[in-house]
């Protein structure tokens, strides 16, 4: 149901503070602050600023985000970003330029029967 | 015009986005999916007709095709489509209501500028 279209943006000029929720895509290039939670993919754009604990299924963070990240399936971390917290995915990439202190957990999935 | 302004606007809660607290911005504002708690913006509001709003609205225009509960300040314009739902009082110099908008509540035309 989910379609690729319904994706949203918040643009440069927004700030929302609170709780954000939802299914669809989103991309920021404006300032949340607060509590992201997504089931897919959330863009921080490199004019964008979070100040939130985010949990999305992917996240890719070009400007800067501080907050716990929780990621079920990757987080990128690309070369503008500034990011501080610390996160969990099992895929994390940091690009060669980014800013990033806090720690990360990489969920390696171990066989059933160790 | 207020057409044009819908399709270039920056910023869009998708339908399947569920915001929970505060939006305010300098730019036009399209609401597709649900927002809670406040909005000001200096620019327009667009509710379509999947949205729905349930918080203070303080902008410069205000469209309405969707679903609002809450009270609407606007410094210019307010337009209740037909098929929109609103309940809450409304404070603009212009307010147009169209045949089958279904609406509750106080309507204040400022009579300043008249």
């Amino acid at each position: 149901m989910a379609q690729s279209e319904q994706v949203g943006i918040i643009g440069k000029g927004i700030v929302i503070k609170g709780n954000l929720t939802g299914g669809g895509d989103l991309v920021i290039e404006g300032r949340v602050e607060g509590q992201i939670a997504l089931k897919n993919h959330l863009t921080i754009e490199s004019t964008g600023n979070v100040q939130a604990d985010i949990e999305a299924d992917e996240l890719t963070i070009n400007g800067e985000a501080s907050g716990n990240i929780d990621a079920s399936s990757k987080v990128a971390i690309n070369a503008s970003a500034k990011v501080a917290g610390d996160i969990k995915a099992p895929r994390v990439v940091i690009e060669d330029g980014a800013v990033f202190n806090g720690s990360i957990e990489m969920e390696v999935k171990l066989p059933e029967d160790v | 015009m207020e057409r044009e302004a819908e399709h270039m606007a920056n910023t869009v809660i998708g339908s399947s986005i569920v915001i929970d607290g505060e939006i305010s911005g300098e730019e036009d504002l399209v609401v597709q999916g649900t927002v809670k708690g406040k909005i000001s913006l200096k620019e327009s509001l667009f509710v379509e007709g999947s949205g729905i709003v349930e918080a203070d609205i303080q902008t410069q225009n205000v469209e309405v095709a969707g679903k609002v509960t809450g009270n609407i300040n606007a410094s210019q314009k307010v337009e209740l489509k037909s098929d929109c739902r609103v309940v809450g009082d409304i404070r603009a110099p212009r307010i147009l209501i169209a045949d089958g908008a279904s609406f509750k509540g106080n309507v204040d035309m400022d009579a300043k500028g008249r």
